[in-house]
């Protein structure tokens, strides 16, 4: 997915996705939508990710 | 009158008690002030009288035959609406959940029909917890009760205005950005998020499972530690309650702030974002006012506040969508248009991004709780501005972002937000603390030193 994604695209993908009932004013939203999403993959800070860093899909801590 | 609406619970308690005050005349007393000031508020979705007073005869019945229950009999609440109250609808502020009638409470409404409360009614939310303020929903958003022009903070903004109008001395929110504590800061009231597992959240209606917390809204920090009192405890139905020991927040509140180690996370107000300089002063004068009760003061630092929001918003949309994707494909149009457009950030985060977000999570959090080694509380910013205009969008949307309490979901540290001032303008200001998991007991402490300082609490929006 480029940073500069298209309404076309957008409107493809959310085809594929099922989100058919979709208006234009609904299309614009979800452009609007992935490029804010997009934004923040490229503010995570992944390049000190090592391959062994786990995920925490089910946070717990302890005490 | 006025001085039942702002009776602390644990004012409440002592007369209710001491049978000086009738959990009748008090549930009465409040109920009136909400008919006469609510229709301007909002804070109510669904407002229950009946249901009220039918707790209030049960309260004074039982109070009257020497069978009190502890601080909470006979006292009013109210809970969000994502919070389940068996046989009323669950909204969540949408249409889509109108009908949605629960079958049974919630852990969290379970304790506190146990403990006797009074339960006044449903409140206000931004819609699914996420969508806020909106004025396209079936229900009006809730409004500021030091100026109604102005936005209250979300989502659990009825839980906010019903507690600073004095509608309600206790109200129940969550939070999985910082959902309790906007509210709180917003609208002059102590808000508490604790560590993330110590409150149960079965029959709560999801935001994002792996960031949701329920908390409690009140006036005061001692009230506020005996509802954690209450509300903690582990549930073996919720899979990521916590196994910890819980309780007791409420015995260390009067030993003062002297000698513990406070750390002031600055780095987040200053320059990560600059916050508006009455902010920032309060919190300043907060710094100042803990070292002058003997607290020992040094700056830390974490990662940029930025990481933290981009961890928090990744994992939070990507869960909320798998929740809402149903209804986003079948019933787009009975969103409001805010909640749709926020909701529809998850949809097409990709598999490798919230993995990658969860094991930066795993990292952020290992980083920020090894401060705890040198500090024993954090103060940092909650908002970074006075509450914006309501109907103002587009200060909606730059107001939206710029919080410092996101990091505490991702971290899963407790954390609260205390009154810290008024603007010129004479809208509320606020502090947030922050402890190392599962020290919540340590957080009031230093709250409540402050509070005891300052008594912003003493004082209360004029509603006339």
């Amino acid at each position: 997915m480029s940073n500069d994604i298209t309404l076309e695209e957008v409107r493809r993908m959310a085809a594929d996705a099922g989100l058919t009932q979709y208006t234009e004013e609904h299309l614009q939203q979800l452009l609007r939508a992935t490029k804010i999403a997009q934004s923040r993959r490229v503010a995570l800070p992944t390049d000190d990710l090592t391959p062994a860093d786990e995920p925490s899909h089910v946070y717990r801590l302890d005490r | 009158m006025t001085d039942l609406a702002f009776l602390t619970v644990v004012e409440a308690a002592e007369l209710l008690r001491g049978r000086k005050l009738s959990p009748v005349e008090y549930a009465q007393a409040l109920i009136s002030r909400i008919e006469k000031h609510d229709p301007k508020l909002n804070a109510f979705l669904r407002f229950t009288p009946d249901i009220a007073l039918e707790d209030a005869r049960c309260a004074e019945i039982e109070i009257m035959r020497g069978n009190w229950r502890g601080p909470l009999h006979g006292v009013p609440y109210g809970l969000k609406d994502i919070i389940d109250y068996a046989g009323l609808p669950t909204t969540a502020h949408s249409k889509i959940l109108k009908d949605n009638v629960a079958g049974a409470d919630a852990p969290v409404t379970q304790k506190i029909k146990a403990a006797g409360g009074v339960f006044m009614g449903k409140l206000s939310t931004h819609e699914f917890a996420i969508g806020g303020p909106c004025f396209d929903l079936p229900w009006a958003p809730a409004r500021n009760p030091w100026n109604r022009d102005h936005f209250c903070g979300g989502s659990s903004s009825g839980s906010g205005v019903a507690t600073a109008a004095g509608f309600l001395p206790v109200a129940i929110g969550t939070d999985t950005g910082g959902s309790v504590r906007n509210p709180a800061t917003m609208c002059g009231v102590v808000g508490m998020k604790g560590t993330y597992g110590l409150v149960s959240r079965r029959g709560v209606l999801p935001l994002a499972f792996s960031l949701d917390h329920v908390g409690p809204l009140t006036r005061s920090v001692r009230d506020n530690a005996l509802m954690l009192d209450l509300l903690a405890g582990h549930d073996a139905l919720d899979p990521a309650s916590a196994i910890a020991r819980t309780g007791g927040y409420t015995i260390e509140l009067a030993r003062g702030v002297k000698g513990l180690r406070i750390g002031v996370l600055r780095h987040f107000y200053t320059r990560d974002v600059e916050a508006d300089p009455e902010m920032s002063a309060a919190i300043e004068a907060a710094v100042t006012v803990l070292a002058g009760l003997g607290a020992e003061v040094r700056e830390v630092e974490t990662a940029p506040l930025s990481e933290y929001a981009a961890c928090n918003r990744t994992i939070m949309t990507s869960e909320a969508f798998a929740i809402h994707e149903r209804w986003m494909r079948e019933r787009p149009q009975d969103y409001g248009s805010l909640t749709r457009e926020r909701i529809m950030t998850g949809a097409f985060v990709r598999a490798a991004d919230y993995v990658n977000a969860t094991r930066v999570r795993a990292k952020l959090a290992q980083r920020f709780h090894a401060l705890f080694a040198d500090v024993d509380v954090i103060v940092t910013a909650s908002a970074m501005d006075p509450a914006c205009r309501i109907d103002d969008p587009k200060a909606i949307e730059y107001t939206y972002g710029r919080q410092a309490r996101a990091p505490f979901n991702v971290t899963g540290s407790p954390a609260m937000s205390v009154p810290a001032g008024y603007s010129k303008a004479g809208l509320p200001l606020g502090i947030q603390l922050v402890g190392a998991p599962f020290t919540e007991a340590l957080v009031y402490r230093v709250a409540h030193a402050y509070e005891q300082a300052t008594r912003w609490m003493d004082r209360h929006p004029q509603l006339e």
